[in-house]
């Protein structure tokens, strides 16, 4: 399953202890079901906020996000809550992985927070593993795995619950090319078995020309980069 | 950290009111001893035989006798001490310990007869402040009456007090009424007759209980223990404020955990009740863990009088401990609402924490 993401007139500005930084100043996107984005920028351009802000983690000045054809801005508290678990899964740059849960727990939190059945999101979550080459590493905590299987088990807890949309912010920036190549493989093609729509924040170009589209965020607004990527 | 806070507080609590309930149990034990379950006190006008039979009759009571009571002062050659003087119907009433039972004479406390040397057989005069027309003008009443025991000092007596027969005390230090002390089969039951024998005696007679006889010390009592709660109790609050710290550590260590967990979709309410849930373990975890160990080490303490006491001096050898269990009640309930409160305090926290600002770098 897939959803659509529309944003309009995205705006979002943060006030310091001076002045008050516009980062978002009338950000416009579409994102067809089941496609693979990559959003471009030089740093502190806005893209983990444009991230966070599709995400519903963070709230708009003004605009409007359609996540799956639901108004962000309407959902509050424990409702939004439960729209990010459903709908929503997150990879970031540093995995965020509970150092006190093992490997497995970790993947089956999203299921634990859902009310999942436990014997089947175990069941699932070691089966996530298993795919992403982890099936020896479930009972490890993150501190005793490398940086590669540690996002490997974050991107394992985004997919848990197979959200149709998946936010990955520079999930292979923290990674040896090597790595970070790797991880890349493994994101693209469970999304792409699940038909996940996915954005993806990057400042590697070899990472966003393997996406459909590549979109540059610069001074507070985003276009396309270029007509077309070369695809995964 | 917290929940040894918390049941240090407790242990301390309930250890400080054994002590205090041991303390006054033993105190109120030695006061009760020295008093008579109920008095009642007649007018001149009343039928003293009348009233003795109907009291008598109500159920629980084992007697009742006339007495008289009225200050005055033993003289032994130039030796001279004020005293309460009891005069007693029949045998040494139950509250001269170690001489109830014994038959009619003059009976002095353990302690004056030590301090004047006196024995049973020796000779003392009884002088009473009311006076009597003599040839040489008012002169106060004496009576020579040779000494026929002793009963146990008193040691929280205000007052030395010496028993002697009715008809010896009435013209010394009776009054235009009737006094009679009632003995009933315990002191519970005593307060229980007390609307029967206003019922069975003339509506102007007087009926005092155990109680109202002791009523500024009871009183005293009940405030010391309430003071010593409220001042032990401050403990458990610090430790309830500790336990506010070690939460408030807990949300600022794991604070990118929980903005991953509220990332994935854990609402701020489920957070928050993780933490109440964790303040009330820790809470419950003290709470118990230090009342145990209070109880058990009062009881240690008690078992094997463990604080030993000058016996000269106090009127115990030892400090008694008894752990209430209204008191360990009470002692759990506050402690527990203070530790849950003050988890319920920082768990408001979580709700003010936004995943995106616990997720930055």
């Amino acid at each position: 399953m897939s959803v659509a993401v529309r944003a309009a007139g995205v705006y979002k500005a943060y006030q310091d202890a001076t002045r008050r930084v516009e980062v978002l100043r009338g950000v416009d996107l579409e994102v067809a079901p089941g496609e693979l984005v990559a959003v471009v920028g030089p740093s502190g351009s806005g893209k983990s906020t444009l991230l966070h802000l599709l995400g519903g983690l963070d709230t708009l000045d003004a605009g409007r996000i359609e996540v799956g054809g639901e108004d962000l801005a309407r959902l509050e508290g424990r409702e939004l809550a439960r729209f990010r678990n459903r709908t929503i899964g997150f990879v970031f740059q540093f995995h965020q992985l509970l150092p006190d849960f093992t490997a497995l727990e970790n993947v089956m939190l999203p299921g634990r927070i859902a009310n999942r059945d436990i014997a089947v999101i175990r069941r699932h979550a070691r089966e996530l593993l298993a795919e992403v080459g982890l099936a020896d590493r479930l009972d490890h905590f993150p501190p005793h795995l490398s940086g590669g299987e540690q996002q490997r088990v974050a991107l394992c807890r985004a997919l848990a619950l197979e959200p149709p949309l998946l936010l990955a912010d520079e999930p292979t920036g923290n990674l040896d090319p090597a790595t970070g190549d790797h991880v890349f493989e493994l994101l693209t093609t469970m999304a792409q078995r699940h038909g996940t729509t996915m954005v993806l924040v990057t400042h590697n170009p070899e990472i966003a020309r393997r996406c459909a589209r590549i979109l540059l965020l610069d001074a507070g607004f985003l276009r396309t980069y270029g007509a077309e990527g070369p695809g995964p | 950290m917290a929940a040894g806070g918390i049941g240090l507080g407790v242990a301390a609590l309930v250890l400080a009111l054994g002590a205090l309930s041991g303390l006054q149990d033993a105190l109120r034990a030695e006061v009760l001893a020295r008093t008579p379950h109920l008095e009642v006190e007649l007018s001149r006008r009343d039928d003293l035989a009348a009233a003795r039979t109907a009291i008598g009759e109500i159920a629980g009571v084992l007697r009742v006798e006339e007495m008289v009571r009225g200050r005055g002062w033993v003289k032994h050659g130039v030796l001279v001490q004020p005293v309460e003087m009891v005069g007693f119907e029949g045998e040494v009433p139950r509250f001269f310990p170690g001489a109830a039972g014994s038959p009619a004479g003059l009976f002095l406390s353990e302690s004056l007869a030590a301090r004047w040397g006196l024995r049973p057989g020796d000779v003392v005069e009884v002088v009473s402040p009311r006076p009597t027309l003599s040839p040489l003008g008012p002169q106060p009443r004496v009576r020579s009456l040779a000494v026929s025991g002793t009963f146990a000092s008193g040691r929280t007596e205000e007052i030395e007090r010496i028993a002697l027969p009715l008809a010896v005390a009435r013209p010394l230090a009776g009054g235009p009424g009737a006094l009679l002390e009632v003995t009933v089969t315990s002191l519970d039951r005593a307060l229980a007759v007390v609307p029967l024998v206003r019922q069975a005696v003339p509506a102007d007679a007087v009926v005092r209980t155990w109680e109202q006889l002791n009523r500024p010390l009871f009183f005293a009592l009940r405030l010391e223990k309430t003071v010593m709660f409220v001042a032990v109790s401050l403990i458990v609050l610090v430790a309830a404020m500790a336990l506010v710290a070690d939460l408030a550590l807990v949300i600022a260590s794991k604070r990118r955990e929980l903005g991953m967990l509220g990332a994935m979709g854990a609402a701020p309410q489920r957070l928050r009740a993780a933490f109440l849930t964790l303040g009330a373990l820790l809470a419950g975890i003290g709470t118990l863990g230090g009342a145990v160990v209070g109880w058990a080490a009062a009881v240690l303490l008690d078992r094997y009088q463990v604080l030993r006491l000058p016996g000269q001096v106090y009127f115990l050898d030892y400090l008694p401990f008894r752990v209430e269990g209204a008191d360990l009640v009470a002692v759990l309930l506050i402690t527990f609402a203070l530790a849950l409160g003050s988890s319920w305090y920082v768990a408001q926290r979580v709700d003010r924490l936004q995943p995106v600002e616990a997720l930055r770098r």
